[in-house]
């Protein structure tokens, strides 16, 4: 099946390696992976701060960059859940009717990475063998708006040599929020500081999450606590790891 | 304009209020006032020993304590039993319900009236209880002032096994067949009265009764 | 009450810094929302009764003024007279009228949001009214110079049992207790004597059953019964919001409601009052008063925050919620303080004069997941950060930057070209080390946190390249 990869623009500009773990995931489920040059944004951020007209105008973006494609895959939760079922509602005025059918027709093809794997690709066989113990963080839309939850360990669990440690309270919030964390920072790092301390208390090596907003935060704050040995994953990099 | 007027106005210009819809706005009132329907309800057993059982289990999770007795007439020496183990006085105020049961030979020294702040026991009847919760209903009355579980320490009350029901609805649709109207107060009350509000820590006896202790009548 | 709101920065940082505070968090955290976990396993379908719930709100507000009017019928037929209020103003002249009318000297109060809306109690004690909380948390405020409420359903949980020790030795000149059980029975014991000689209990409405013209009060403590049942005249404020159908639906709610608060299976007091005291009976009050309050909602009806009005103000979205969690409810500035307060209120005292709350959540939806009536509250709250965008009422650079950012999107190329700088500046910042201390374009991020340094390339130029050379 061909599919088209919608990399995100915190993986575009901060860790690139995830776009092509889940580029070699999605190879190893058999799948054709197109990544259309022109992505650039979701738009979430604009609409999450209110601005409707520059979400409107990012959306319909994506939209037509994608419409194209039987499968839309995300290594996200968060811009995942935006594509899928926040577009219809940000085109939602009388004068955008066509753009909201067109969103809503793209919705049911958009699949966050680890639920694509799982419950679409059915990839059996991982590409890599990496060896440890680690601590999963559920995303907050991922979970909530996605019912993204037993994918990622479902996917832990095909590696052999991966011992997964559950920590408390792993589907609370971690504190980032998007613009949340540039404007109240201090609650933010706060809220960070409880998830940190939750993830390391299991004494994984690894704290893995499907969302790199959620990532960078926890592991902002575990180098601002002194840890630099716990190490800070993306799903897609753990399952094609090669040690 | 009076504020009703100003408020019920604001109130119908945001509904867009007009005479055709507000013919199926009240058709829609009376629809829900006639159906009184029940939503998703948890199940509860409905044969009577389970229905009595349901209730103790939930009653003590609030604290309350049971006793049980064979029929009315054996209530008023189980409740000397109880006050005498607990060192309460034989003084009660009863429910003017309750007048006519021999409380004087029981040894109990028996006021028929609304309880006063002195009064350390205050000794009702209940309209029925709930099983779900474990959950007595008590509806005032002039022979049934709703200051006698209310101000004394401790509260007793006597539970016919026969007047417990499984939900809140079916204490309602009680009340409806055999009150008609609403009286001035239903009370439901579920054990002694408590608080939380320092340090969330629960501590029993707030401004209600301390203790309630409900006896049970098997009525066999 | 006045809104302070607009310190919300500033008292959140209070808040952080405050080790009593931190400390009673946390232990409120976990029994609020651990005890409401096991409660609603008790439900055999907490979702379909969730839906149910939502839907007998609905019903109401979507015909509310009908409602109010049914409501208005049948409380009158049973002896009591329906006032109506349009302010705070408004609400502490309707009682102050009624206190008047009826020569009250004391008032005894148990809970009301409302009363707290209207700052009733300077207005009582200015009319020459004597107003005596009795709720527990509400008397320990009362007593500590009309201290604020930081939560609606445990209004002193900010507090240490120290500090409430040392309060009551203070005020009513006993010895000091140290245990809770002590506490609380020297708090029946002040408490008692007013019931006994209070002319008139002011109590808010949990809900108002049209069926019947009732209003439910749900308590535990039992100065709910004790308000509405001594005194001569009892005074009930509400907001208009509040009515529900019948006393079936009463029976759905209250599935929910304590469940939802504080984890219990049902309040211990549910009281189901209906009109005035009869001739024959020696209980109850005489004189029964509603005060039906407008105070911003009747605004709401109909508007986009429409599905606010559902609230059954049961506490549990700011128990889940991961800021109200780490800042306590002070820090938001009045009534009502977590998600719902956040939406209620810019709602209720100006979108100008609460402009950080909408904005001071990570949207996570913890709290949407727990509400028993199903509000969208992460939807409402962004619909407000939409309003401040459209009211002009967002800080210039943000709005520049957003757009900004939003323009370059929009143009890949461009896009391609800033982010191939952006991350090249980024790494260079990072020193070779894996994060940047500080990090001065975001100096909030920089606040409790490092930033992680980038890779140094960007994907899409890394993924044209490999293209490239196939």
């Amino acid at each position: 099946m061909r599919v088209a990869l919608f990399v995100t623009c915190l993986v575009d500009l901060m860790r690139p390696r995830i776009g092509f773990a889940a580029i070699e995931l999605l190879e190893a489920a058999g799948c054709e992976v197109e990544v259309p040059a022109s992505q650039t944004c979701c738009g979430q951020p604009a609409w999450n701060s209110g601005d409707h007209a520059a979400a409107a105008a990012l959306a319909k973006k994506v939209i037509a960059e994608f419409e194209g494609s039987a499968y839309v895959v995300v290594p996200s939760g968060s811009c995942a859940d935006h594509i899928r079922n926040e577009y219809p509602k940000i085109l939602s005025s009388d004068a955008d009717a066509e753009w909201h059918a067109r969103a809503v027709a793209l919705a049911s093809r958009v699949y966050e990475l680890t639920d694509f794997l799982v419950n679409v690709a059915h990839l059996e066989t991982l590409p890599g063998k990496f060896a440890g113990s680690v601590t999963y963080h559920d995303s907050c839309a991922g979970l909530r708006s996605l019912g993204i939850k037993d994918q990622p360990r479902a996917l832990l669990g095909k590696l052999p040599d991966v011992e997964l440690k559950e920590m408390k309270a792993a589907e609370e919030c971690c504190g980032f929020g998007g613009t949340f964390s540039v404007k109240f920072g201090d609650i933010s790092a706060a809220i960070a500081a409880r998830k940190c301390t939750n993830a390391c208390a299991t004494g994984a090596q690894v704290i893995v999450g499907g969302d790199l907003g959620c990532l960078l935060n926890i592991e902002g704050k575990l180098r601002r606590m002194g840890d630099q040995t716990t190490r800070v994953m993306h799903i897609a990099e753990v399952l094609v790891a090669k040690e | 304009m009076s504020s009703r007027e100003d408020i019920l106005g604001r109130v119908r210009a945001r509904l867009k209020r007009n005479e055709a819809n507000a013919v199926i706005g009240r058709a829609d009132i009376n629809a829900a006032l006639t159906a009184r329907a029940h939503g998703p309800r948890p199940a509860v057993p409905t044969e009577k020993s389970a229905l009595a059982g349901r209730f103790r289990e939930k009653s003590t999770a609030q604290s309350s304590t049971l006793d049980s007795v064979a029929t009315i007439t054996d209530a008023p020496a189980a409740i000397a039993r109880y006050l005498t183990e607990l060192k309460l006085p034989l003084h009660a105020v009863v429910s003017p319900s309750l007048a006519r049961q021999n409380w004087q030979g029981a040894g109990i020294k028996a006021a028929a009236r609304g309880a006063q702040d002195t009064d350390l026991v205050g000794i009702t009847d209940c309209f029925c209880a709930i099983a779900e919760t474990g959950t007595l209903m008590l509806c005032s009355a002039p022979d049934r002032p709703a200051t006698v579980s209310l101000l004394p320490e401790t509260h007793i009350a006597l539970v016919p096994a026969s007047r417990i029901v499984p939900g809140m609805e079916d204490a309602w649709a009680l009340a409806r067949a055999e009150l008609g109207t609403l009286p001035r107060a239903v009370n439901f009350i579920s054990g002694p009265s408590r608080t939380g509000d320092i340090e969330q820590t629960i501590v029993l006896g707030a401004h209600g009764p301390y203790r309630v202790h409900l006896v049970m009548i098997e009525d066999l | 009450m006045e809104t302070r709101a607009r310190h919300f920065k500033a008292n959140a940082a209070a808040a952080l810094a405050n080790p009593v505070l931190q400390a009673n968090l946390k232990t409120s955290k976990s029994k609020f929302v651990d005890k409401r976990a096991i409660a609603i396993q008790e439900l055999d379908d907490f979702e379909g009764t969730r839906e149910a719930a939502k839907n007998i709100r609905d019903r109401v507000l979507n015909n509310l003024d009908l409602w109010l009017e049914k409501f208005e019928e049948t409380a009158t037929a049973r002896g009591a007279t329906v006032l109506w209020a349009k302010d705070s103003a408004e609400i502490c002249r309707h009682v102050v009228d009624i206190g008047r009318r009826h020569n009250v000297k004391k008032a005894a109060k148990s809970k009301s949001m409302l009363s707290e809306e209207a700052s009733l109690n300077r207005a009582l004690e200015a009319a020459g009214i004597q107003p005596v909380e009795t709720d527990l948390g509400e008397y320990i405020l009362q007593i500590n110079d009309n201290e604020a409420p930081s939560h609606i359903i445990a209004p002193v949980v900010h507090k240490s049992l120290d500090e409430v020790a040392d309060l009551f030795h203070a005020t009513h000149k006993t010895p000091r207790k140290t245990e809770i059980s002590a506490l609380t029975r020297e708090a029946r014991e002040v408490l008692r004597p007013h019931f006994l000689s209070a002319d008139m209990g002011i109590s808010g409405g949990n809900f108002l059953v049209a069926e019947t013209g009732s209003v439910a009060l749900v308590t535990n403590e039992g100065n709910g019964r004790m308000v509405t049942t001594l005194p001569r005249v009892h005074v009930v404020i509400t907001g208009i919001e509040k009515v529900i159908p019948t006393l079936e639906d009463l029976a759905l709610l209250m599935r929910l409601l304590p469940r939802s608060a504080t984890g219990q299976s049902i309040s211990n007091y549910v009281s189901v009052l209906t009109g005035v005291k009869q001739p024959e009976e020696s209980d109850g009050p005489e004189h029964l008063y509603f005060i039906l309050v407008d105070n911003g909602r009747a605004d709401v009806v109909g508007s986009e925050f429409h599905d606010m009005l559902r609230c059954i103000r049961c506490g549990a979205c700011m128990n889940h919620c991961p800021v109200y969690q780490t800042i306590g409810g002070h820090a938001y500035g009045w009534v009502y303080p977590g998600p719902m307060g956040a939406i209620l209120t810019p709602l209720y005292t100006g979108l100008e004069n609460a402009i950080d709350l909408p904005h001071a959540s990570t949207l996570c939806n913890q709290c949407g997941v727990v509400c028993p009536v199903k509000i969208p509250l992460p939807e409402l709250l962004r619909k407000l950060r939409e309003k401040q965008v459209d009211g002009n009422l967002r800080p210039l650079f943000e709005r520049l930057a957003l757009k900004a950012w939003a323009w370059v999107a929009g143009y890949p190329m461009l896009y391609g070209m800033a982010t191939w700088f952006g991350v090249r500046y980024l790494k260079w910042l990072a020193d070779g080390k894996s994060s940047i201390p500080i990090l001065g374009a975001a100096p909030e991020w920089s606040v409790g946190r490092n930033f992680p340094a980038p890779e140094g390339k960007t994907f899409r130029e890394m993924y044209a390249k490999k293209k490239g050379k196939q």
